[in-house]
């Protein structure tokens, strides 16, 4: 048979290798210092930019798309053309991937810190860099279609299946949970609105994991695992189950973020039961990772690739039996907004990300450079560091969880709260964050060993740009297909194979959301809930710019413990207006969700100039900018007018006058803190925030009977 | 007794016990109901038991596979079970089942999918199908707004209780207390909980002085006790009775009497009205 000469695309591999440990230092340092902050709040010393509420976004995208996205890209890029024995399918395409993710990436580390951002977690980047995050993803997926379709290797394998279903899904996550109505260059607010704005941003956010941390990584997985380990893949028949399994169950899950919540009871449980069934699929993955070890293990003792790889396929395996007991309620009940979650996310960040990271970049630099690894030793030493520092950084915020769950639901004999001050169990963690950030530290050193290896492996190696392969073109034959070789056929079948795929992902997704939608009854309106006055519009938008969510839910869940000290629980019509949705899915700081008319106007002033003023010990950053910066009304009338297309019951031409209502607002609540005593000023944003803040969950009064 | 017979009987033993407890569990439940601790104590226990079962099946699975080897006693159908659930493909006979794939050097096995696997993968779609069955179709299941309302109810109960033994103070029966270790106790809420408004001697800072004859919302314990218990939100003042239980409301509002005519330095100007106490009370208050 006649063999073909090509050459593997090794430059595009290099570039992405050098993007993701450079980001990968950029992302964990931005880590570490917000950890910090969470204890020394003093850290940003009262400047805007590098507050714990504008940082905590650019910390997770950091890690999550430039990090991760980077390393899955080089991973990806180097096996495909392997695996399909092809190069990748046009040049200029690779480039036009690599230069426009790192543009995205740029332009989120600058918009995050100013303040621009939609408030979705890992979503906050506003719409021009959406619509730009979709036109390079479409550039890696054409290439990588181009690449597979133009293959010699007959059969697609299985790292191959998940790389498509990668694409696909998050092409589809990506764009529905976009859609957005600009106001301006910088600004848009989500089309859909509270409850359903939350049923879309954790079907997205839940589906990130799933199919950006996730499939990714387990493609990477069958790849790199089998090459490093030198053994087959343990069982195909368990690829071919469990790939199925995992993509169609995995986007049924996303409610489990909301249990308890206003969401629709019959969702919520849909997302109970899905992240039960996602066990077994998840596992798959870890055991056909360990299995194809059998036979190596000896070698896994003194090759620190192979550790790196056995501890992350490990982590894996235990994030994914962790995460669907979360998912029970009683079990959500306690952990859901606790650092207990923030336990379980780096689980799977550190210990099934980064270690896999390593292990593969620690096999693939010396292969492209053509040499040994610098220093195996050095490797181990990181190995051991980076094993240590998730240890130091999982179990304190385990303990810290638990102290969160438990604290504030304890009832003393008389029938109140134990600990009715939010803030005394913040004061009981503030230990466990010190250890956490030492684990943190312990993690990032090893990282800077990572890349001294790394540079000083470049450097003794010579780079080959690209590398000389050959191979037969396969023979294009249709053959018939045959009863129990139906999967065998569809792996010959790359756009059938993604055509079903999206099939597969759509079916979840669309039974949760178009009932949600559709369906009156599933969001039950309530007429004294009204639309916010443009003062409270601009205000919430302030909150949205300062990530105030990144640490204050607005869900009051239906439990005595949260009733009592919040007042009455979330109803799903009560953020009928809410373009984007503000639940948060942390509690670092209390509720707000009913906070207007507990504190006074004066209060909220000095708590935002210096919380520690108001509440000793508070670990709430301070915001003394928000004193002094005057606000933005020219865009009171733009914002009006988005609200009534998005249906927001203003008024015809309401955008007209809003201003001056805006004003009066503003005069009501600058004369009562003149009154009492401080030197406010109508027109600066500190009004703005104190008129939302104040709105908070007044909307409906519900006396709570038990207590009185 | 043969040797399997005494596995046998300890597993018997331990279920009788493992329901005899959960009865008797149940029972207290029902005297205490919502007993936060007794229902993590049984659920613990019931996780012991379970740990113990399975801990004797599995010596039952080990001893009898002892047996076997050495051609007596019986052949324990447990170590079939244990062998068709996790048994793989031994390594050296690999090559049987070694497919035609390969992939930039990478080969697959034809291994069989582990049963045990095969079971957990249906076994929780079971599982889901009757959750939804059970919350959603039968209705079984507490939604969360059920849930809720037990929780209430019950708590509801259990306040009429404490309010039946007298153990609230309410507005109408509350009386200045004078006895130092009261006001120490009163002292130490006060500074927890009120300086950062009221000044560390009550001189007044955001809030209002508490030290002079002047009151906003009226003098006198019985005035006062209900402006904390019930705070002033227009002015500022916090509700504290999700905060502070009647008796320590007492005890810090006795506390703020006690510091009538102090005289800090640094006082706030006068708020509010001139307060005299009616004659009824004054003379119970200087006692």
């Amino acid at each position: 048979m006649h063999v073909e000469k090509f050459s593997y695309d090794n430059q595009i591999v290099k570039q992405f290798i050098i993007a993701t440990v450079i980001f990968a230092v950029v992302g964990m340092l931005v880590g570490l210092i917000i950890a910090i902050q969470l204890y020394v709040p003093e850290l940003s010393f009262g400047i805007q930019y590098i507050t714990f509420g504008r940082i905590r976004p650019l910390h997770t995208n950091a890690v999550i798309f430039a990090f991760v996205g980077n390393m899955m890209f080089a991973g990806i890029y180097y096996s495909l053309q392997r695996v399909c024995k092809a190069r990748l399918w046009n040049d200029f395409l690779s480039q036009f991937h690599f230069w426009g993710w790192q543009l995205i990436i740029v332009l989120a580390a600058v918009t995050l810190p100013l303040g621009i951002t939609t408030s979705k977690e890992y979503a906050e980047l506003e719409w021009p860099i959406d619509i730009l995050i979709a036109i390079v993803w479409l550039s890696f997926g054409a290439n990588m279609f181009g690449t597979i379709i133009k293959r010699r290797e007959k059969h697609m394998y299985v790292a191959v299946w998940f790389y498509i279903a990668t694409f696909v899904t998050v092409t589809v996550l990506h764009v529905v949970n976009s859609i957005e109505l600009p106001v301006s260059l910088f600004k848009s607010y989500s089309v859909y609105a509270g409850v359903q704005d939350a049923l879309v941003q954790w079907w997205y956010g839940h589906n990130a994991v799933a199919f950006f941390l996730t499939t990714p990584y387990l493609g990477l997985m069958y790849y790199f695992l089998p090459k490093a380990a030198n053994r087959p893949v343990y069982s195909y028949r368990l690829s071919i189950l469990h790939f199925w399994a995992l993509i169609f169950i995995y986007i049924w899950a996303g409610p489990h973020h909301l249990l308890y919540s206003a969401l629709p009871d019959w969702a919520q449980s849909l997302g109970t039961v899905f992240s039960i069934m996602l066990i077994a699929p998840s596992w798959g993955g870890m055991l056909n990772g360990l299995l194809t070890l059998r036979g190596a293990w000896d070698r896994v003792r003194d090759d620190p690739i192979l550790k790196f790889m056995v501890v992350a396929v490990t982590a894996y395996g235990m994030a994914t039996f962790e995460g669907p007991m979360l998912s029970l309620k009683n079990v959500n009940a306690i952990a859901h907004f606790t650092d207990w979650i923030i336990a379980h996310v780096h689980v799977g960040a550190l210990g099934w990300n980064g270690m896999l990271s390593f292990g593969i970049l620690y096999w693939m630099v010396p292969k492209l450079w053509n040499t040994e690894l610098y220093s195996k030793k050095l490797a181990n030493t990181h190995f051991w560091i980076s094993t240590l520092g998730i240890v130091f950084y999982v179990i304190p915020m385990y303990w810290s969880g638990i102290t969160q769950s438990f604290g504030p639901v304890l009832f003393n004999p008389l029938g109140m709260l134990q600990y009715p001050n939010f803030l005394e169990t913040t004061l009981q963690i503030i230990p466990m964050y010190i250890i956490r950030s030492f684990g943190g530290l312990l993690y990032f050193s090893g990282l800077i060993l990572l890349a001294y290896n790394l540079v000083k492996t470049a450097k003794q190696g010579t780079f080959v740009k690209n590398e000389e392969a050959e191979a037969s073109p396969y023979d294009r034959d249709a053959d018939k297909l045959k009863r129990g070789m139906i999967h065998r056929w569809l792996e010959k079948r790359p756009v059938k194979f993604a055509l079903l795929s999206v099939i597969v992902i759509l079916i979840g997704g669309l039974v949760e959301m178009v009932p949600t939608f559709l369906i009156k009854s599933n969001i039950p309106t309530i007429a004294s809930v009204k639309p916010y006055t443009p003062l409270e519009l601009q205000g919430r938008d302030i909150y949205i710019r300062e990530g105030c969510v990144s640490c204050h839910s607005q869900l009051v869940r239906p439990f005595r413990s949260e009733t009592e000290r919040y007042g009455e629980y979330s109803k799903a019509g009560e953020y009928v207006y809410d373009h984007p949705f503000l639940w948060g899915s942390k509690r670092t700081g209390p509720d707000l969700a009913r906070e207007g008319g507990k504190y006074s106007n004066l209060w909220h002033y000095l708590h935002m100039q210096d919380p520690r003023q108001m509440s000793p010990g508070s670990i709430m950053p301070r915001f003394p900018w928000l004193l002094t910066q005057t606000l933005d009304t020219t865009t009171t009338a733009t914002k009006i007018r988005a609200m009534r297309s998005l249906g927001v019951p203003y008024e015809a031409g309401y955008d007209r006058y809003a201003n001056i209502d805006l004003a009066k607002q503003a005069d009501v609540i600058t004369q009562d803190l003149i009154n009492n005593g401080v030197p406010a000023e109508p027109d600066k944003d500190i009004i703005a925030l104190i008129a939302y803040l104040q709105r908070l969950g007044t909307d409906i009064k519900v006396k709570t009977t038990a207590t009185k | 007794m043969k040797s399997q017979n005494k596995i046998w009987f300890s597993i018997l033993f331990l279920a009788a016990t493992f329901t005899g407890h959960s009865n008797s569990w149940a029972v207290q439940v029902q005297i205490q109901p919502g007993g936060y601790d007794l229902d993590a104590i049984m659920r613990v226990m019931t996780v012991i038991t379970l740990l113990f079962i399975a801990f004797v099946i599995w010596l039952a699975v080990v001893y009898s596979e002892k047996n076997d080897n050495e051609g007596r006693l019986f052949k324990n159908p447990l170590s079939n079970l244990k062998k068709y659930l996790v048994s793989l493909q031994p390594i050296e006979k690999e090559a049987e089942i070694l497919l035609d794939h390969d992939f930039d050097g990478i080969r697959e096995l034809d291994s069989r999918i582990p049963p045990w696997y095969s079971f957990l993968f249906y076994g929780t779609i079971v599982w889901g199908i009757i959750y939804m069955m059970v919350f959603h179709v039968f209705g079984n299941g507490q939604v969360s707004s059920n849930e809720y309302n037990q929780e209430m109810q019950q708590a509801a109960f259990e306040r009429q209780l404490l309010i039946k033994s007298g153990a609230f103070i309410s507005e109408a029966t509350v009386t200045q207390l004078t006895d130092p270790a009261a006001l120490s106790e009163g002292k130490e809420i006060f500074q927890k909980d009120c300086v950062t408004c009221h000044g560390q001697n009550a001189q007044g800072v955001v809030g209002p002085n508490l030290t002079d004859d002047y009151w906003i919302n009226g003098g006198g314990i019985k005035n006062i006790f209900r402006t904390i218990t019930n705070g002033v939100p227009a002015k500022g003042m916090i509700s504290w009775q999700t905060q502070l239980d009647p008796k320590k409301i007492q005890t810090v509002a006795s506390y703020v009497m006690s510091l009538h005519g102090t005289n800090p330095p640094n006082a706030k100007p006068p708020q509010g009205e001139k307060w005299e106490e009616p004659k009824t009370d004054s003379a119970n208050a200087q006692k």
